[in-house]
């Protein structure tokens, strides 16, 4: 089953999203903040990751800059969660590579599922 | 005479003979007889004379008595003309002393009024004088920024607080006077007025000009016009650094407790999402029914936080970001075919007549596009009854997209046409049918049209149906609100 790392701050929101993608199936690693889902990506090389813009110690968009940098990670499909649908924050998510974009109010647990299904 | 005469011839023939003598004197005496009866006959002829004249004296003084009674009869008639006259003069006399007292009186009132006059005119010289004083100190110590320009359009006068703003010397302003506005470029700091306000005159309201970070100047140009006509046109410079400060310092605010707001909105969401989908185990009927109407509610909070954001962005003229070149009735399609649901439930059709030939594209942020349109068929889906038809449509009228969305709905009350587009302003037979609603949807649509340069309107029948219409200009130089 593909894997799916799930990079978010928000305790509630990481705990539905990860039950939610168990119960699918998929194999789910949880990080709390940017800098543990970098290490988390390093480790288990996800074919998928969900991240969140905001963050205690490195944010989204720093996240993405390192994946770009290493060959190893800069493929892997990103789908942004985030509060906000700025459209700044939207172009510079697509500038960095990002394959969607969610907020987190507009959807709900089950249409982040079908998000998921087209990139996986 | 006559006897001196004689007397002389007697005394010198006496002696000689007597005879002689006696013939002589009897010659004598006849000469003298002769001459008396001479001078008898003359005295006759004299006392003739004298009758004559003494008759002609007598005539005379008849004559004369005639003539002075004549004269007296004259005298004593003109005497009483005159008396007459002068009685008559009396009376005329005092009539006119009465007129020219009266005269007099009324030149003395004309004198007075025409005194009080001169005084009243050198009242109102005074206070012209003080006026004109008062304006000219007001014009220089006034807080703004003003250049007036005379009724040729020339540079007349501009105050103090203009040297400040646009960082030009007393001399260089001087140096303006009688220059049209093109000409302030000669003096550089000019130069982005000149630009704003452009190549003449007309009017303009409230243009923002940023020199930088600590001065934004808010520019009004107005035709001031007198009783005659055009005075000039005044053009005022108001400082607006501070109200943009606080303006940004508000919508930041706004902006940043709405996306507080959000996170634990979100997790509310999907708490309640997933415990309705099951995911978190069997609930009953009854926590069912609760939990949804929570999770609506919970919607409601969402759309409202959105709404506050849209409208800060509205308010901080940020709202365009990504103007690109699209096809505005995939657009339109894509959004008409996300309702499915809301129609079913209440028995709706919607129609979108997709235009026979391709349209040009328009220059548009497609997000905001999506807004105005999403805001126009939710309208017509929530004032429209059970059974109704909405209807979409796009064409092109060369210079203009021109979107409809026709509703068989409720309609919008004449005396209420004026503020649909009001900021919080909510028909009160559409919160009569919904009691939802925030009252920004219009609102926020009219000017994320207008920020493309558009416009929107619409007609409406109570009770028969709404059309809502807008534009978007083909040739769109659209910009962000700056």
């Amino acid at each position: 089953m593909e894997k799916i790392l799930l990079i978010e701050d928000e305790e509630l929101i990481i705990r539905l999203l990860g039950k939610k993608l168990a119960s699918i199936g998929y194999e789910i690693t949880l990080a709390m903040d940017g800098q543990e889902g970098l290490e988390k990506m390093r480790e288990n090389r996800p074919d998928l990751i969900l991240l969140d813009i905001i963050m205690p110690k490195k944010g989204g968009f720093e996240v993405m800059e390192e994946m770009k940098k290493d060959p190893a990670l800069a493929k892997i499909p990103v789908i942004i969660i985030s509060n906000s649908g700025q459209p700044l924050e939207l172009e510079k998510a697509k500038k960095l590579g990002a394959a969607d974009w969610l907020v987190k109010t507009e959807f709900d647990p089950k249409e982040v599922v079908e998000k998921i299904k087209k990139h996986i | 005479m006559i006897q001196n005469n004689n007397d002389k011839n007697s005394d010198s023939q006496s002696a000689p003979a007597a005879r002689a003598a006696k013939e002589i004197f009897a010659a004598e005496l006849e000469g003298l007889n002769d001459k008396l009866a001479e001078r008898d006959a003359e005295l006759l002829r004299l006392q003739e004379e004298r009758d004559a004249e003494i008759r002609e004296l007598n005539e005379v003084k008849a004559q004369l008595e005639e003539a002075k009674s004549i004269l007296e009869i004259r005298v004593s008639a003109k005497t009483k003309e005159l008396r007459d006259l002068t009685a008559n003069l009396g009376k005329e006399v005092e009539e006119r002393t009465r007129e020219l007292r009266g005269k007099i009186e009324e030149s003395e009132h004309s004198r007075v009024a025409l005194m009080n006059m001169l005084e009243d005119m050198e009242d109102l010289r005074r206070r012209a004088e003080e006026e004109k004083e008062k304006t000219l100190a007001i014009i220089t110590n006034f807080a703004d920024g003003l250049l007036f320009f005379d009724s040729s359009d020339c540079l007349a006068l501009a105050n103090p607080q203009i040297e400040a703003y646009f960082g030009a010397s007393k001399e260089d302003v001087l140096s303006l006077i009688g220059k049209k506005i093109g000409g302030l470029e000669n003096v550089a700091g000019f130069k982005p007025l000149v630009e704003l306000v452009g190549g003449s005159l007309q009017k303009i309201s409230r243009k923002e000009l940023f020199l930088s970070d600590k001065l934004v100047l808010e520019v009004s140009s107005l035709e001031v016009a007198g009783r005659h006509g055009k005075i000039g046109t005044l053009v005022t410079i108001h400082d607006i650094t501070r109200e943009k400060t606080v303006e940004r310092m508000k919508t930041e605010f706004v902006s940043i407790a709405a996306h507080q707001l959000r996170t634990p909105i979100s997790a509310i969401k999907w708490t309640l999402r997933m415990i309705l989908d099951g995911d978190l185990g069997p609930i009953t009927e009854e926590q069912r029914d609760f939990l949804d109407k929570t999770y609506k509610s919970n919607e409601r909070m969402i759309n409202l936080i959105n709404d506050l954001l849209n409208v800060t962005r509205i308010e901080e003229g940020r709202h365009l970001y990504n103007l690109i070149l699209v096809n505005l009735e995939d657009i339109v399609y894509a959004l008409a075919g996300t309702y499915s649901e809301l129609l079913k439930q209440k028995n709706l059709s919607l129609e979108f007549k997709k235009p026979e030939k391709p349209l040009p594209q328009v220059k548009i942020d497609v997000e905001k596009m999506r807004l105005v349109v999403s805001n126009l068929i939710e309208n017509a889906i929530k004032y429209t009854p059970v059974g109704g038809t909405i209807s979409v449509s796009i064409v092109s009228d060369g210079a203009n997209m021109r979107v409809s969305v026709r509703d068989t709905g409720m309609g919008i009350l004449k005396d209420q046409e004026e503020r649909i587009f009001t900021k919080y302003f909510r028909g009160s037979n559409a919160i009569r049918m919904e009691t939802e609603g925030t009252g920004l949807g219009l609102f926020i649509a009219k000017n994320i049209v207008e920020t493309h340069g558009g416009s929107i309107g619409f007609v409406s029948q109570e009770g028969k149906g709404t059309t809502f219409t807008f534009t978007v200009p083909l040739a769109s130089s659209a910009a962000p609100k700056t």
